[in-house]
């Protein structure tokens, strides 16, 4: 096989690392502000039960995680696995990333000075309105250095895939390595990924840029 | 307003009896101060006496645990109890404060920060914004709308914030120690403007430790130690003649 047959075939499975990528991206991002204001709740039990998931999400592997949620159902429930991996395996990822940006939010939001509660207060803010116009968009800012670097790693992440056969990228590229018994693809997909993060280091760069207009 | 009664009283802050304390630390034991309109009250003393405790149970940003707390004779606090959410929200139109750390908002002009509270509460958004430039004027920061406070020094943003609390057209201001985290050069500018606001006739409670400018500006001086008001009276009294020797002792540190 040559180099070029390679590439293309592990182009083929690009849609699906993007697809992992982006619906991750867009699911992780909200879940994980739900999950923060939980983790932050005053009701104890809430918080405390909150902060049990978060640990074993991030104290879990990731590979297991994906594994749980693709075949958990069959062992458990003799239920069919999905047809479309892709379900599951967003599921799992949007689930272990939402813990992560839960953190991070509660970090952010726990670092924004009571005071600017305190003047939002007595100028007759909403907690709502508190939250939206004040808070949160202080919030965003500071955590962008941290969301940026999750992003990064969801990127090579998505390479984990492979572990319930979801035909994305790196999926592709083992079974020719395995076939091939090269390791060629393996480089492959090293470029792949740069690349990939190249483009989200650059947006995620323009993105802190738009956010420079103010200090503090 | 079911719990709200009118009074003949015509001051427009009443505090009665107010207790607080955090945990087993008693901060405020049985204050009781009226506040008349067009004066301005000074409230100075050692720090943990009480003075910005007293001023936080009067917005509403501490809960006192007993005592009364009226607004144009209408009871916000009565016995320690709390008038609805609904009422507080109402109450909290009658009153601005100016803190100590000024907690602009970091991310809004300065326009925003002193025009966006007025809208939120249904003004029309070009009148808000044309007396915010006004009050920003009188404040001495023509052109300076479109700046965004880490652009302003701190005697900049301490004016900012007060024209942000004006803009909710108060009819009481409390400030909180306003000039102390600024540096000395600068505490000069916000103090003029203050003193400006007390010519005006505007009702003022302010806590600081700035004794000239508290003699100056008074109507009436209350010294606070301990979580009681040792002695108040005019400027002249508590400042040349104080009766108390804990008053005393007070303002013979600030004589050296």
């Amino acid at each position: 096989m040559t180099l070029m047959t390679m590439i293309m075939k592990m182009s083929e499975g690009l849609g699906k690392t993007c697809a992992i990528f982006f619906l991750t991206v867009l699911f992780s991002l909200p879940l994980g502000m739900i999950v923060a204001l939980l983790r932050m709740s005053k009701n104890k039990v809430v918080s405390a039960v909150t902060r049990f998931i978060i640990t074993v999400l991030r104290g879990t592997p990731l590979m297991l995680q994906l594994l749980a949620v693709t075949y958990g159902p069959y062992y458990l429930f003799g239920a069919g696995v999905a047809r479309n991996k892709l379900i599951p395996v967003v599921i799992a990822f949007s689930i272990n990333y939402a813990a992560y940006f839960a953190e991070i939010y509660r970090g952010g939001i726990e670092s924004i000075p009571v005071g600017q509660y305190e003047a939002a207060e007595v100028l007759g803010y909403t907690k709502m309105q508190t939250f939206m116009r004040i808070i949160l968009p202080q919030v965003v800012k500071r955590i962008m250095p941290s969301v940026t670097n999750e992003i990064v790693t969801l990127v090579k992440d998505t390479s984990m895939a492979f572990t319930v056969s979801y035909q994305e990228m790196f999926t592709i590229g083992k079974q020719i390595a395995n076939s091939q018994t090269s390791f060629m693809p393996f480089l492959v997909a090293g470029v792949f990924y740069y690349l990939f993060n190249l483009i989200v280091d650059r947006v995620m760069g323009r993105v802190e840029k738009r956010l420079d207009y103010y200090k503090g | 307003m079911a719990e709200t009664i009118q009074k003949e009283s015509a001051a427009i802050l009443e505090i009665r009896g107010l207790q607080k304390a955090f945990g087993e630390n008693t901060v405020l034991r049985d204050i009781s101060l009226d506040v008349e309109p067009g004066n301005v009250v000074s409230i100075i003393g050692p720090s943990g006496s009480g003075k910005s405790t007293l001023l936080r149970c009067a917005t509403f940003l501490e809960t006192a645990d007993g005592g009364d707390i009226l607004y144009d004779g209408q009871y916000a606090v009565r016995g320690g109890v709390y008038a609805p959410k609904a009422d507080l929200a109402r109450f909290r139109t009658r009153y601005g404060l100016v803190f100590q750390s000024f907690n602009l908002f970091p991310h809004y002009s300065v326009m925003r920060n002193v025009s966006e509270a007025p809208i939120l509460h249904g003004q029309n958004k070009d009148e808000a914004q044309e007396y915010a430039r006004s009050l920003l004027k009188k404040m001495g920061l023509e052109g300076k709308e479109n700046a965004y406070p880490f652009q302003l020094s701190g005697g900049q943003q301490q004016r900012v914030a007060i024209a942000r609390a004006l803009a909710m057209k108060p009819e009481i201001l409390f400030f909180d120690e306003p000039t102390s985290a600024l540096d000395p050069e600068l505490t000069g500018e916000v103090l003029k403007v203050i003193r400006q606001l007390a010519e005006e006739k505007m009702t003022m409670v302010v806590v600081t430790h700035e004794m000239p400018f508290a003699k100056a500006v008074s109507n009436r001086v209350i010294f606070m130690d301990g979580g009681v008001i040792v002695e108040q009276g005019d400027p002249i009294s508590v400042f040349d003649h104080p009766k108390e020797e804990r008053t005393k002792q007070f303002l013979s540190v600030f004589e050296r």
